[in-house]
């Protein structure tokens, strides 16, 4: 890092909306020439609207950019680009059928007499890829759909050098990457670094941003929360910062005893939308009369684990199984008619027909449910007093089943779709996020109906950023991290301090996640906790004799 | 153009598209009544340029769509068909479906009737009796043919990845080739010098009801007019038809309830295909009553996409936009033997007509697809 000089760039108080929802909030950052920049937050917390606001992608309502000393505001990408900044994508930007060396010069090609100058191109190219020890200009002239991702994404690399990028900004870089792919990444992030151009590295993985960045910020709900050197931090505290405290809730003692296994699944893997494992081997058990509460850092594979569960994603192999029978290959349909309901992650694309009026709506999910359809037939009548019961119940604002979809505010929208899945009357819900975006007066009803619901005999899978709700809601808490349950612990004794270390991928006793784990690590709702004794819990004491979580 | 007048533009059309997206039907049927004006309007100039009086044209347009009792049979026969392909076409677009080989299942169908009453004939007594079982059963025929027709492309696309854009369009092409060669070879009727299928039964066919005319028949609009109404009542009121809505409005939203995205597009495209079907069976029955090589045939399934966007792909809405379209070719049918003004001028009117008539439509639909107007952030 080099003191001298102006920031490479400086955004001051930035604040950006979309519609109603604040995306960015007053965020301060300042990224320091030729330095590694970690940019960390969960999905969702604003981390690429802020960048994409530096990148002339979307514009700010509020604040201020200062790019190399001067205030800026770019209008487009290309303003950013003519200013030395540069953005890669999580989606690579590239043209599948098109060569990488004709991807590289889009838009930027170097012409003779009007005619594209392709000698010159290669030359520059090559150049790039000699003083960063690229291996792009073997591959000029293939296309771009046959390389690998980790090729392309070295593409996008040396489309913004030679673009002129003195600023580059990565989009969680490392998620369509193998281990091998990501070491090499970060030893090029390190060369630019070193070669003293300045680089703003977003990711939500702790040791990720701790292992190649000279500082981390941490966004939360659009929140710069803080900045940290990452010399000095650790993922313990970075974990704490990226999911946050909130007002602590009272645990409700339980009045029922949970009863038989009802949800079941054993040996679970999944793949991702990427093509990548993201659920390794996952055993879980949800009794009824029991909410088993998933945490972990947003991305360690918990959405593919509930879409799994739900009947939304295949399974590579393993089974679940959801009273005593084997639903593996049911279909999302025969599994709500079983009972197994989900509260959706993404309430905007899922969860809600953003046109479709709440009547409508209350019908999502509900198609095969008696009285609402009969024979196939739908009665519209019953299915609009349903609604009303549920704006009614859960306080929808504005208080009509008349608003279409996209009208609601988020949390509205939340407590309108966490109601119709409660009041399905199902056996197992498995909710995700139930409370994000809402209220402070709907959570603690939200909370109240889940609760209910346990005493009632109902199993309950609950994944949940928020570790308050988790400590508050769960009989058990798993904790996941790539793919895999680290630990299983107890709620009543675990401390947060605790799982913010199991959240980064620290096992209690030391061991990291990636050791081997022999035996099961397990805490059992009433069971002896040793998960909560830091730091001298071993797998083989904890592990309760009626384990209901395995390893 | 600077950022700033592209940002100007912008606004201009996102403000465009928001009063397209929430046109309310009477709104719509002034868009259409207004397009309509305008098109003739630009017509009338073009008739004029072309050397010919244009009062007089337009006074056969009107004469030609509801001057007598002839003109108003004639206008009607063509409603009855546009109102079924235009059903066709709203229920495959209602679902997110672009079915556009509603032209192929509708002459797959039609051709499918006249074969099995032909063959079927024989078995039955001659009369009222045998001929109303040979209508039910060449009817049934006809649907099923443009049904099957229709769920090839659906499911080339749910289990192939196939745009069905694309295989509706060709499987056209197919099915006017195939009933082609069939035509004028192996089914030509005996003795025919044309190329067409031997002459179904005299007692096999609609009675006319009203206005006396050799090819419309008050029961052929009527089954129309049931089939909207049915339609109307999938869409609505079951839950096929609130899984193929869902699905046309919000695909992830209605995989999340438990709906089959891949047996939906299969679904949708046999439905909407049924209809084509039967379109093809009241053509063939009611006003060809035998079938010809259909690279002649009208081309009512590409018509029927205009009706279908005129009418905001709402099977009722289908019922007034199938009017239009039906008074336009009974207006240009009679200029075209009663004056001198040449097929190609009203053909190119008519054109002008849809293009007017279906481009607020189709920038309704830009619109949604875009997110202008703000449907999608």
């Amino acid at each position: 890092m080099t003191d001298a000089g102006p920031p490479a760039v400086r955004l001051d108080g930035i604040t950006k909306r979309f519609g109603d929802v604040v995306a960015n909030d007053g965020v301060d950052f300042t990224l320091e020439g030729g330095s590694v920049h970690a940019l960390l937050g969960e999905n969702g917390s604003g981390k690429t609207t802020l960048m994409s606001v530096l990148y002339g992608l979307y514009d700010h309502d509020e604040g201020t950019i200062v790019v190399d000393g001067e205030e800026r505001t770019f209008e487009s990408p290309r303003g950013a680009m003519d200013a030395g900044v540069g953005m890669i994508h999580q989606h690579f930007q590239l043209v599948g059928p098109m060569t990488v060396l004709q991807n590289v010069i889009l838009g930027h090609e170097p012409t003779e007499n009007g005619l594209v100058d392709e000698a010159a191109a290669r030359e520059d190219i090559e150049a790039i890829c000699d003083r960063y020890g690229f291996d792009v200009d073997e591959h000029l002239d293939e296309r771009v759909v046959d390389l690998d991702l980790g090729v392309r994404q070295r593409v996008e690399i040396v489309k913004s050098l030679y673009r002129g990028a003195e600023i580059l900004v990565l989009d969680e870089p490392t998620a369509v990457l193998t281990p091998q792919e990501v070491e090499s990444l970060v030893d090029v992030m390190t060369d630019l670094a070193a070669d003293g151009r300045s680089l703003v590295f977003i990711t939500h993985k702790l040791d990720e941003a701790l292992s190649v960045a000279d500082e981390v910020t941490v966004l939360r709900d659009g929140e710069a929360v803080g900045t940290v050197d990452a010399a000095t931090t650790t993922e313990q505290e970075l974990a704490r910062m990226m999911v946050g405290r909130e007002v602590l809730f009272d645990r409700r003692p339980r009045e029922t005893a949970p009863g038989d296994p009802i949800l079941r699944t054993e040996g679970l893997r999944v793949t991702g939308d990427r093509g990548l494992e993201r659920v390794t081997d996952i055993d879980l058990t949800v009794r009824e009369g029991e909410i088993l509460g998933i945490a972990g850092v947003q991305g360690n594979g918990q959405t593919e684990l509930v879409e799994a569960i739900t009947g939304l994603r295949p399974v590579d192999s393993g089974t679940v199984s959801f009273d005593g029978e084997d639903v593996t290959g049911l279909s999302r349909r025969e599994r709500i008619r079983a009972g197994i309901v989900y509260v959706p992650e993404d309430r905007q694309t899922e969860g809600l027909v953003q046109d479709y009026d709440l009547t409508r709506n209350a019908l999502l999910g509900n198609q095969t449910v008696e009285p609402y359809v009969e024979r196939g037939f739908i009665d519209w009548p019953a299915v609009r007093e349903h609604a009303s019961d549920i704006v009614d119940e859960y306080d929808v604002q504005p208080p009509t089943v008349e608003s279409e979809g996209a009208s609601l505010s988020g949390g509205n929208q939340q407590k309108f779709i966490v109601g119709r899945e409660i009041e399905h009357d199902p056996d197992v819900i498995v909710a995700s996020h139930p409370t994000r975006g809402v209220d402070i007066g709907s959570i603690e009803f939200i909370h109240d109906r889940l609760l209910d619901r346990r005493e009632e005999g109902l199993a309950v899978l609950l994944v949940s950023s928020k570790l308050e709700e988790i400590r508050k809601l769960s009989d058990r808490i798993a904790v996941m991290y790539e793919g895999e349950f680290i630990d299983t612990v107890d709620p009543e004794t675990v401390t947060e301090e605790e799982l913010g270390l199991l959240m980064a991928g620290r096992r209690l006793d030391g061991a990291d996640a990636d050791a081997d784990d022999g035996g099961g690590a397990v805490g059992d709702a009433g069971g002896p906790d040793a998960a909560a004794e830091a730091g001298e819990s071993d797998d083989g004491d904890t592990t309760a004799p009626d384990s209901e979580v395995e390893r | 153009m600077s950022d700033d007048d592209r940002s100007r533009a912008r606004a201009l059309l996102d403000d465009a598209a928001v009063r397209m997206l929430k046109a309310s039907a009477l709104q719509r049927l002034g868009i259409a009544i207004a397009s309509t004006a305008l098109a003739l309007a630009i017509g009338l100039v073009v008739v004029a340029a072309a050397g010919y009086d244009p009062v007089t044209f337009l006074a056969d347009v009107f004469e030609g769509a509801f001057g007598d009792e002839n003109s108003i049979g004639r206008t009607l026969k063509f409603t009855t068909i546009f109102v079924l392909v235009g059903v066709a076409v709203a229920v495959a677009f209602r679902a997110g479906v672009f079915n556009i080989g509603v032209q192929g299942q509708f002459i797959v169908g039609g051709f499918a009737t006249v074969v099995a009453i032909l063959w079927l004939a024989p078995l039955f007594p001659a009369g009222t009796v045998g001929g109303l079982a040979l209508l039910v059963l060449g009817t049934l025929a006809g649907v099923a043919a443009g049904g099957l027709y229709a769920a090839i492309p659906g499911a080339l696309k749910a289990y192939g990845d196939a745009n069905e854009i694309i295989t509706t369009i060709m499987l056209n092409f197919i099915a006017v080739g195939v009933v082609g060669y069939l035509v004028e070879g192996p089914l030509r009727g005996e003795g025919n010098r044309a190329p067409n299928t031997a002459r179904i039964p005299e007692y096999v066919s609609l009675p006319s009801v009203v206005f006396d005319s050799p090819d419309f028949s008050l029961v052929g609009l009527a089954v129309a007019l049931v089939v909207v109404g049915i339609v109307s009542v999938v869409m609505i009121r079951t839950r096929i038809g609130y899984d193929m809505v869902t699905s046309g409005h919000q695909e992830s939203a209605a995989t999340f309830s438990g709906v089959d995205a891949g047996r939906t597009v299969v679904t949708t495209m046999a439905f909407s295909g049924m209809i084509a079907g039967v379109a093809g069976a009241v053509f063939a029955v009611m006003i060809q009553g035998y079938y010809s090589d259909p690279g002649g045939v009208a081309t009512y399934g590409f018509d029927a996409i205009a009706v279908s966007l005129l009418a905001a792909n709402n099977p009722l809405g289908v019922v007034p936009a199938a009017l239009l379209f039906g008074g336009l070719d009974s207006a240009g049918t009679h200029i075209g033997i009663n004056s001198d003004v040449p097929p190609q001028l009203i053909d190119g009117i008519v054109g002008l007509v849809v293009l007017f008539v279906a481009a607020p439509e189709l920038f309704r639909m830009a619109a949604r697809r875009t997110g202008l107007g703000g449907e999608r952030r």
